[in-house]
């Protein structure tokens, strides 16, 4: 075969171009570990999500030091959970799946990038090292909703993280011979104790408790304070640990309607 | 006395200008649809509802990408094989056969479409060009894209048989470069394109009509990609075939080799298939390790893109200096710039060579991931199909339409502007393209801006980028307008005078410098099959066994209003309109 020389140099120059590109990229994955989405998480129905217990709630979990787990559900036209809070100087391993067609988890700006399959679990693990507040988008049509479907990533400053969760019940009436209690539960999401103090106050009384609460724990408690002390009336009251703030009212009557033979569980003070 | 191509073929003359006539229709839809989503995009002006978005995206892909890229090769493809054998085809029904197939197909699926514009109608397929299941569009779209891709099967079986018989008569002869460029495209097709076929046959339609339940979504993503990726070259060779055959002879020269210009095409059939992957580096339930060999493959596919451009150049640099162009680069004065199908032609190259680089960002798996299904991705097609493909079918057809129809070409000034605005348009269009892709603006969206975030842009703003693909898509619509206009111009120009001489001037380099095992066909097929295998085969397997081969239980998401009502009245309506066109 003839070849011009001319040519010989540029098929060679485009050979060497070529096997620099590869060598770069695999450079990129191997060196850099800049990996790729692969098929490491068995297939899952997507149709059975909710009996799943990763994404029955989607949700973020702490798993290591500086390590979290975040489960996410991608569905028409929205992401769950939404706002995804981690801490800054965490390594996030995402764990994405779809419960009806293809979409995309995209944090944008960023390579934080994976096509969300139905049937198929998305994982990639992230290093966020600055607190900031990211959009999240789905950038794979899904329908008529699709330039709707956005979420946000906020990857908060250490020490404002927390993942606590309080919830308080207590019943809405009381009769005035009976006792007001405040069933106080406390989760500690995080792998290490959380030390702090519960502060509670119904009408004019105050209480105060230091607690510790466990690792991936609950703690509950129950604050109670005669009725009678409180006297006839509505009485507003609060519980707060930490940022966390619960508060309602209750009513002191002089008796219970129905006889107080049901227990009148009205609402829990749960917002 | 001109010797044109129409007076030496008629008949073919007809057939070729049918299906050019088919494409520009296709053309001028999509330019139309392209300019709506343009507008709407950058919140400029938005008559559409958002949602309503989609049915025009839809139809802008599938129109230009399928009807105006496909009916235009099929034109090219005839005119190549009829001048090259000198022979015309075996059956002449036959090939009015596949070309009716062609359309009727497409006026299939362009009513599934086109339906989703208005509530009477309870169809629609706002599914995209991509047609990602478990989106489910109305079955006449599925059916009409297997009767379309039907009918370039027999196309292909055509010219095959025009070849086979021109060998009886031509034992020992080398295939004729054009021919020989023609048959490999085919070959690449038929490989490629039993995935997409397999795809809507096996899972997708029987899905829609309902006989089957569910399906896999990665299976029949990843099925489409198997054709996703050669389509492109599907649209891109007939551009090629172009920049090898004619662009030589407008530059004023002869084409610099045909054994590399052989070998380029041999490693399109070897290399666009097993690459596909390429575009899944984001798919969960694919390994790594398949993303790797397809980027590899890929990397390769580099090859005959860099050959192409030297041996372009080189071929431009001799008409030039057969012009009397000298100097190092002083010869590029010599070329002739006021030929609007030599410019169009030249710039459509250029921006190809930039369009090249950017489809490298794409390519390298890991960096793919800041640009995967951002605006950067649509950047990168329009500057690859939408002007090295669209813009050197357009110049073509300024050197072509004169040959198929004996009539000068109306206003070759305008021509020249027409070429050059459409060039100036996608600088504006795919430079805001490509910055808000690197922003991390997505693709396919009818409104890109968001409630909870703002992007960072670096420099410029977002407003800035708006402006410049409203402008761009402006732009682009008036010059496809203006093309369309010199057409229907020269259509019905009577003036006959001048008109360029048809002979094909031979290469520098000839067949003969190159050792017949190139014209083997059987053996490239051969080895491109072993190539898809080895690509193909585990990550296909793979998926099956993760997903099932019917997928899990996922339920259908019609996009369609109402599935199967009156396919009856709609193949009625359609064939009705078929028999009005072939009038």
């Amino acid at each position: 075969m003839k070849i011009h020389t001319y040519e010989k140099l540029w098929l060679g120059a485009a050979m060497v171009l070529i096997v620099g590109f590869i060598a770069t990229i695999t450079y990129g994955s191997v060196g850099l570990g800049i990996t790729m989405i692969g098929d490491d998480e068995p297939a899952i129905e997507p149709d059975a999500l909710d009996e799943d217990e990763r994404f029955a709630d989607p949700r973020v979990e702490h798993v290591g030091e500086n390590e979290y787990e975040a489960y996410v559900v991608a569905r028409t036209f929205l992401f769950q959970p939404d706002p995804i809070e981690v801490p800054a100087n965490s390594e996030v391993t995402f764990y994405v799946t779809s419960t009806d067609v293809i979409h995309s988890f995209s944090v944008v700006g960023t390579n934080t990038n994976t096509m969300v399959i139905p049937g198929e679990i998305s994982t990639m693990t992230v290093e966020l090292d600055e607190p900031g507040e990211h959009g999240v988008i789905c950038n794979e049509y899904c329908g008529s909703g699709h330039h709707n479907m956005e979420g946000e990533l906020h990857v908060v400053p250490e020490d404002e993280f927390d993942m606590t969760e309080l919830e308080v019940e207590a019943d809405d009436e009381v009769a005035e011979g009976d006792e007001v209690a405040l069933n106080v539960s406390i989760e500690n999401g995080m792998l290490d104790d959380l030390e702090t103090t519960i502060e509670a106050e119904i009408g004019e009384e105050t209480f105060e408790e230091d607690v510790t609460v466990e690792g991936d724990s609950t703690y509950e408690t129950t604050i109670t304070v005669d009725a009678a002390d409180l006297g006839e009336g509505d009485h507003d009251w609060s519980v707060t640990v930490d940022d966390y703030e619960d508060s309602d009212t209750v009513t002191v009557v002089d008796e219970l309607e129905d006889d107080g033979d049901d227990e009148n569980d009205g609402g829990d003070g749960d917002e | 006395m001109s010797n044109t191509f129409v007076d030496a073929y008629p008949r073919q003359s007809r057939l070729i200008r049918q299906a050019f006539l088919t494409s520009f229709v296709a053309l001028g839809v999509g330019a139309f649809f392209g300019l709506l989503q343009a507008l709407h995009r950058t919140d400029i002006w938005r008559p559409i509802e958002s949602s309503t978005y989609y049915t025009v995206l839809t139809g802008h892909g599938v129109f230009l990408v399928v009807s105006f890229t496909i009916f235009f090769l099929v034109g090219v493809y005839q005119w190549a094989v009829t001048e090259s054998l000198e022979r015309e085809p075996v059956d002449m029904r036959f090939t009015w056969f596949w070309y009716g197939a062609m359309v009727f197909g497409t006026l299939l699926a362009a009513i599934a479409i086109l339906a989703g514009f208005t509530d009477a109608i309870d169809i629609s397929a706002d599914v995209l060009f991509t047609f990602y299941a478990p989106l489910q569009g109305h079955p006449l779209f599925y059916i009409g894209l297997v009767i379309f891709v039907v009918g370039t099967w027999l196309a292909g079986a055509d010219w095959f048989r025009t070849w086979w018989a021109w060998t009886k008569d031509n034992p020992d002869k080398r295939i004729p470069l054009p021919t020989f460029m023609v048959l490999t495209t085919m070959i690449m097709w038929y490989i490629s394109s039993i995935g997409v076929a397999a795809s809507i046959i096996l899972f997708i339609l029987p899905w829609s009509i309902g006989l089957i339940e569910s399906l896999n979504p990665t299976l029949t993503r990843t099925l489409f990609w198997y054709f996703g990726h050669p389509v492109v070259y599907f649209w891109l060779l007939p551009a090629y075939l172009l920049w090898y055959i004619l662009l030589p002879k407008l530059s004023g020269g002869r084409l610099f080799s045909d054994p590399l210009a052989r070998v380029v095409f041999i490693l399109f059939v070897l290399l666009s298939t097993p690459v596909g992957i390429h575009h899944q580096y984001l798919d969960p339930g694919i390994a790594e390790g398949f993303k790797y060999i397809a980027m590899t493959n890929t990397m390769f596919l580099l090859l005959p893109s860099l050959l192409t451009a030297f041996t372009v150049v080189a071929s431009m640099e001799h008409g030039a200096r057969q012009r009397g162009g000298t100097g190092y680069l002083g010869w590029l004065k010599a070329l002739p710039w006021r030929e609007p199908a030599f410019t169009g032609m030249a710039l459509a190259g250029l921006v190809f060579a930039f369009g090249g680089f950017t489809g490298i960002v794409n390519a390298g798996m890991n960096i793919n991931y800041l640009v995967h299904n951002s605006l950067w991705v649509p950047g990168h097609i329009h500057t690859q199909v939408g002007t090295a493909v669209a813009l050197t079918f357009m110049a073509g057809s300024y050197w072509l339409i004169p040959q198929l129809t004996g009539n000068r070409l109306v206003g070759r000034g305008v021509a020249l502007f027409q070429v050059l605005l459409w060039f100036v348009g996608i600088v504006f269009m795919t430079n805001s393209m490509y910055r808000g892709g690197l922003i991390g603006m997505p693709r396919r969206t009818a409104e890109p801006e968001y409630d909870g975030f703002e992007y960072e842009i670096a420099a410029g703003s977002v407003g800035e980028l708006n402006v410049q693909l409203a402008l761009g898509g402006v732009l682009l619509f008036v010059s496809a307008l203006l093309f369309l206009s010199l057409m229907l111009l020269t259509l019905f120009n009577n003036d006959s005078e001048p008109i360029d001489e048809r002979t094909i001037p031979a290469p520098l380099s000839g067949p003969e410098d190159s050792p017949a095992v190139l014209d083997n066909l059987k053996l490239w097929v051969a080895i491109a099959a072993v190539l898809v295998v080895l690509a193909y085969v585990v990550p296909l397997a793979s998926i099956a066994s993760r997903g099932g081969l019917f997928g899990p239980d996922v339920s259908p998401f019609p996009v369609s209003l109402e599935t199967i009502v009156s396919v009856q009245f709609i193949t009625t309506v359609a064939e009705s309109l078929l028999a009005n066109l072939g009038r």
